[in-house]
């Protein structure tokens, strides 16, 4: 079936709707922002919390170890895992918060559920992109152990600056696409 | 017909667009742009990055000694990335309160001017105006975060002079404010400006895009 895309015209003339101009004109971005901070500061405040860390995000960050560890085996790396932490004769890295994709994750799901869509949309974007950002984090875990490994100097700054910026940019553009291609056309939820 | 909010208000009499009229959504294209303004981006934030590390301790110390009488705090370079924290006040061979990475506040400028760049069907003029009032917002927010950072250290990592000096609700108040503007809002911050700017620009063909420019 045919993909339907909005209708290439201006938009709905404002005298249709009530309400001082900067509102008419904004609103859309007004509410999706003020949504999406509030969902991004309480999905924080939750992680934050000392019971889901200990019960969620921990457990969630040492699936992530086992994840990389196997797929450092595959790269001949020989590592052995401790809860979080990996460890090879060459290198020992210890998988934190900011390096789980967590952040990441909240951010695209902060974004998602503040973008007026149908719930079906909804839930396949984020079960779809949440997939994508950790597959990514994984390829990130996985070069940030071998830079460490083979090019320790270049550690600290692939640690922060680079990936933190491409695994947060892949789930940005991950929702610009989500955005577009599938909730733009639906129903927007209530 | 499209069932979007912005859609309401059109005439339901008018004639279907022709399939063949349609242009492609602008996504593809900015995906690649995207890509593409990564590494220009990284190289001119890379250049700045000293001179911006050296504004930003300069402007925090400017704000945090707002909140301070006497104005005790001052920053000391340690190489070009870090910076240590000082306190007039405290004993010569104690005055190092602690130390953070300077550059770590501030990467997400990468991540907002490839945003911004990348976004086609818009004229450069106002690319370029829509990132200057976003990279000021992004200024702003990074003065108040080196603010939040050594205001943290003062309340809750310094032992029994935390809490001598800092009452349960400032520690938590600096706390979760750390928290929560170091990462969520820092990385979540880029996207939320983009939106800002060019939420509209979404479910659009290129040429709508353009045409909705505002």
């Amino acid at each position: 079936m045919a993909k339907k895309r909005a209708p290439l015209t201006a938009p709905p003339p404002p005298a249709a709707e009530p309400g001082p101009g900067w509102w008419r004109r904004y609103r859309r971005e007004i509410r999706f922002l003020a949504l999406f901070l509030l969902l991004l500061g309480a999905g924080f405040a939750l992680v934050s919390l000392q019971w889901v860390n200990d019960h969620a995000v921990e457990p969630f960050t040492a699936g992530i170890a086992r994840a990389s560890g196997a797929a450092l085996d595959l790269l001949g790396q020989h590592t052995t895992l401790q809860g979080t932490v990996i460890r090879s004769p060459r290198f020992t890295v210890n998988i934190r918060n900011g390096c789980n994709g967590v952040e990441t994750m909240l951010i695209f799901l902060a974004a998602v559920l503040a973008f007026p869509a149908t719930w079906r949309a909804r839930l396949l974007g984020l079960g779809l992109g949440i997939a994508a950002i950790q597959v990514v984090n994984l390829v990130r875990v996985v070069a940030l152990f071998l830079t460490g490994a083979y090019l320790p100097r270049l550690f600290d700054a692939s640690h922060t600056v680079i990936w933190q910026t491409l695994v947060v940019l892949f789930g940005v553009l991950v929702w610009i696409y989500w955005a577009n291609r599938f909730a733009a056309d639906g129903e927007p939820a209530a | 017909m499209s069932r979007r909010p912005e859609s309401r208000g059109a005439r339901t009499d008018a004639p279907p667009a022709a399939p063949a009229a349609e242009p492609r959504s602008w996504v593809p294209r900015y995906l690649c742009n995207v890509l593409l303004w990564l590494l220009p981006v990284w190289a001119a934030w890379a250049l700045a990055t000293p001179a911006y590390n050296g504004f930003l301790l300069a402007s925090g110390a400017n704000l945090l000694h707002l909140t301070e009488r006497p104005a005790v705090t001052i920053f000391h370079r340690l190489d070009a990335d870090d910076a240590g924290v000082e306190r007039r006040d405290f004993p010569p061979g104690r005055a190092l309160a602690g130390s953070f990475r300077v550059t770590d506040l501030h990467f997400h400028l990468v991540l907002l001017a490839a945003l911004f760049l990348a976004v086609p069907g818009i004229s450069w003029r106002r690319r370029l105006e829509n990132l200057g009032w976003a990279v000021l917002a992004t200024v702003f927010f990074d003065i108040f975060l080196v603010f939040l950072y050594v205001k943290f250290l003062y309340a809750t990592q310094l032992g029994t002079w935390s809490l001598a000096h800092y009452g349960a609700l400032a520690r938590n108040v600096y706390g979760l404010g750390k928290h929560l503007l170091d990462l969520p809002y820092k990385l979540g911050l880029p996207f939320a400006l983009w939106a800002g700017f060019y939420l509209h620009l979404v479910g659009r063909g290129v040429s709508a895009a353009a045409a909705a420019d505002r």
